[in-house]
């Protein structure tokens, strides 16, 4: 299929290099320059607000700051990602109101910063969108929702967006597609990582083979009511039920058939390969077409990835062999995305668990990823 | 996340006040990518050479401010601890802990998760207790570190 030249632009999220951070290996100015002068024409940068600022308030010397590294390393701030925990109050769970005047207060906060995103979090109630959504209308913010694996970009978290949008007319609401949902098995750095906490090798080879059955909708359960909750939401749902037994009824089937898919193929099985076994569910069997045909409703992209690998027999290619990135960079194209796609990398997580000597490198992990986007946009 | 990295390895040390051993301290950070709310933090399971010290037992130091108790931290709904700062974990253990090498199991609990749960009701009526998981969805297991106690001068 032909496809138009490309025009679909490369950042970071500097969730990247949330490691180095940590590590105080490389600060804010530091990140925000390696993407300037090392990504080959890179720009855009997208921050979490909680990870890279004073929040609530990061004051006024600091917004000089903030355009005066912009100007300098050439970068342009794309998106903010903002958070919503709502027991922020202890006493009382907050309500939809209360959570949409704290993302009035982001949306305020990207605005001073130059952003032109708010990326909210994909659990967030379209209700709470729409009491934002006149601010950030008047401050020309778009808000975008993710939708992050499990979900599906055919799920209602999508189209009860378009619908409002379709309602409305606004052009200041739309979707964050999180490349994670094009995911095809369980990342091997993952796998691995289990494997070094004591999980069976063939807890590992049991994941993938249920993932490919989840994929071509063969698995031996229903896994149907997984997919309007976050993987984080059901990683820590499923560790309850392996506590305590207990699960919200939308889990129940999954949650048993994980365990029987399990024991049908690994001797004593413990909590721990039943673990392994469940990223199996976090698969959101979504179709490249249904984001080609809402291409115009991404208002930006996470390029979510968890370890870049040299592609075999091409010297200085690389890949993430458990997401399909072709699929979904040609789809954006086709359907005409003209938006950032900012390179997310999760990896590191997976080798935390060893010394400090083994963590993994952010910088070339990204530097990789950006190889592979350019070459994919076809630049 | 950072399951080997959530206590400074150098950070092991007694507490003197008025002359006292009042009881130790250690350096803490997320384990998260990102900061949150203070209110949010609902204290640690600790476990020293297989002794308990539970919430009540601990102050938190961070801020600037002197250490509060997880009481008061929870009454903190505006105060935010930022992701890069290193907070000071206080444990009351009257006489301290002996010199040489301890072994430290150890879980951060803190309320913050992505939008509404199941649990939300419930955390607010009864909060869990640290070492349950609840709280600890990005370091599910229970850690365990060999610190050596550290008798130079604190920085």
């Amino acid at each position: 299929m032909a496809t138009k030249p490309g025009t679909i632009k490369r950042g970071v999220s500097l969730y990247s290099y949330q490691q180095s951070q940590f590590f105080k290996e490389l600060d804010l100015e530091a990140q925000i320059r390696e993407v300037g002068q090392n990504l080959s024409g890179a720009d855009g940068i997208e921050i979490i607000d909680e990870m890279s600022l004073r929040y609530p308030d990061p004051g006024q010397d600091f917004i000089r700051t903030w355009f005066g590294w912009m100007d300098k390393y050439g970068t342009v701030p794309v998106t903010m990602d903002v958070g919503m925990d709502v027991l922020q109050f202890r006493d009382h769970v907050m309500s939809h109101e209360e959570c949409a005047d704290r993302l009035r207060h982001d949306i305020r906060l990207a605005k001073s910063l130059g952003f032109r995103n708010v990326r909210v979090l994909s659990v967030v109630p379209l209700e709470i969108l729409k009491s934002a959504l006149p601010l950030a209308e008047e401050l020309d913010i778009r808000l975008g929702k993710e939708i992050h694996q499990p979900m599906s970009l055919e799920g209602r978290q999508v189209t009860e967006i378009l619908e409002y949008v379709e309602q409305t007319g606004t052009r200041h609401l739309g979707i964050v597609p999180d490349f994670g949902i094009f995911q095809t098995r369980p990342s091997e750095v993952l796998l691995a990582a289990f494997e070094r906490r004591g999980a069976q090798a063939g807890a590992s080879a049991a994941s993938v083979e249920l993932a490919r059955l989840v994929l071509k909708d063969e698995a031996p359960f229903d896994t149907a009511g997984l997919l309007a909750h976050t993987a984080g939401n059901l990683r820590s749902a499923f560790t309850r039920f392996l506590k305590s037994g207990e699960c919200d009824a939308a889990y129940a089937d999954a949650f048993h058939g994980v365990r029987s898919f399990a024991d049908a193929r690994i001797d004593a099985a413990r909590d721990l390969d039943y673990t392994v076994v469940a990223e199996a569910l976090m698969l959101s069997r979504t179709s490249t077409d249904t984001l080609r045909r809402i291409a115009g409703h991404v208002t930006g992209v996470h390029g979510k990835f968890n370890n870049m690998s040299p592609v075999p027999g091409k010297p200085g290619q690389f890949q993430d062999i458990a997401i399909d990135y072709e699929g979904a960079i040609a789809a954006l194209k086709e359907g005409g995305f003209e938006g950032y796609v900012n390179s997310e990398y999760e990896g590191q997580r997976y080798f935390q668990d060893r010394t400090r000597d083994d963590l993994m490198d952010e910088v070339d992990q990204v530097r990789r990823h950006q190889e592979m986007l350019k070459r994919l946009i076809g630049e | 996340m950072f399951e080997n990295f959530l206590i400074r390895r150098d950070s092991l040390r007694n507490e003197v006040r008025d002359g006292q051993v009042t009881g130790f301290t250690l350096a803490v950070r997320h384990a998260n990518y990102r900061g949150c709310y203070l209110s949010l933090h609902n204290g640690y399971f600790i476990e020293v050479d297989g002794v308990h010290y539970p919430t009540e037992l601990q102050s938190f130091e961070i801020n600037g401010k002197p250490p509060r108790g997880f009481d008061e931290i929870r009454l903190a709904v505006h105060e935010h601890w930022d992701y890069d700062d290193e907070a000071i974990l206080h444990v009351r253990a009257p006489g301290g802990l002996a010199p040489g090498r301890h072994t430290i199991r150890f879980q951060q609990s803190v309320l913050a998760a992505y939008g509404y749960l199941p649990t939300d009701e419930e955390w607010v009526r009864n909060p869990p207790t640290p070492g349950s998981g609840a709280g600890s969805d990005k370091a599910p297991q229970i850690m365990a570190y060999e610190l050596e106690l550290n008798e130079g001068e604190a920085k």
